[in-house]
């Protein structure tokens, strides 16, 4: 959770970035939501179902970007 | 160290518009330390303008290269067999990398990506304010020193002015009053007759621009 963080203050400084990163998204037409930081412990597997399915629906309501896929 | 900023996104991407080719080239020295030009934000620079571009259906090809530093000749040599493959460059230097770079290559547009801001030092992390002002003229062994002339935002030589207030500046509460400051680090040092001491008005002279200075072991024998 917030602050409790194996690395210390990890998690805080990780969310520092993330909240930095949408605005580069969001810079470059990217909608920031398509990002989204969650704390979660590795015994809290219900809870990461959840998160995932909240992200996937996030992602089919913005529907595709415009940015081409690249074979793999 | 020279601190700098990234400009903002909209006017770096305005700059290439109808650019199809563009080398972005980060510079390894102060800007890399300040976190606004080293080669992580080469490397975001050059992923946002391809994400926009793709967004608005169009194409661009962002190369990435970051040098030792962009002041040195030896360093921008680096990339001459880099730059003619491009359309453009952006020099993510501070204002003296971008204009070298610029005159290496003239005939290459060549952007800034940052606006340099000044010399300063790192507070904390992320966090640099301003400390010298490339004066010529350096007073800082009179004054404890702190300087002056970056500190105060009247670069008063013979202060506190009578805007000091507990401490701060009548600009701004956030502001420190340079002048307090001296006058405690002087008594600290048990040199408080300082702050009696009157300077002559500052010599301008020797602050001349464009600056150039030619080292002694350097300089051609007569």
């Amino acid at each position: 959770m917030e602050g409790e963080c194996h690395f210390l203050e990890g998690n805080k400084r990780a969310k520092m970035w993330v909240d930095y990163t949408k605005g580069l998204l969001e810079e470059s037409g990217i909608a920031p939501d398509r990002l989204k930081m969650f704390n979660l412990s590795s015994s809290m597997a219900p809870k990461f179902k959840e998160v995932v399915e909240e992200m996937v629906e996030v992602a089919k309501k913005l529907g595709p970007t415009k940015i081409e896929k690249k074979a793999a | 160290m020279i601190v700098a900023e990234r400009k903002p996104f909209e006017e770096i991407k305005a700059m290439i518009e109808g650019c199809k080719k563009v080398l972005i080239v980060g510079c390894g020295e102060c800007v890399s330390v300040c976190m606004a030009g080293g080669e992580k934000e080469v490397q975001i620079l050059a992923s946002q303008l391809r994400l926009a571009f793709e967004e608005e259906g169009k194409k661009l090809e962002a190369g990435e290269t970051t040098l030792e530093r962009q002041c040195d000749k030896e360093y921008l040599e680096e990339i001459k067999d880099k730059v003619d493959d491009y359309d453009a460059v952006i020099s993510m230097a501070c204002g003296a990398g971008v204009q070298f770079l610029a005159e290496m290559y003239d005939s290459k547009p060549v952007y800034p990506a940052l606006n340099t801001q000044f010399i300063g030092v790192a507070e904390r992390e992320g966090e640099w304010s301003e400390r010298c002002r490339a004066c010529s003229d350096c007073v800082l062994a009179e004054t404890g020193g702190i300087c002056p002339v970056a500190i105060c935002p009247k670069g008063l030589l013979n202060g506190p002015c009578g805007g000091t207030n507990d401490g701060k500046c009548e600009l701004s509460k956030e502001k420190d009053c340079a002048w307090t400051l001296i006058y405690n680090r002087l008594d600290k040092l048990g040199k408080l007759d300082n702050i009696r001491k009157i300077f002559p008005a500052k010599k301008y002279s020797v602050q001349t621009t464009p600056g150039r200075r030619i080292h002694e072991a350097f300089k051609e024998k007569e």
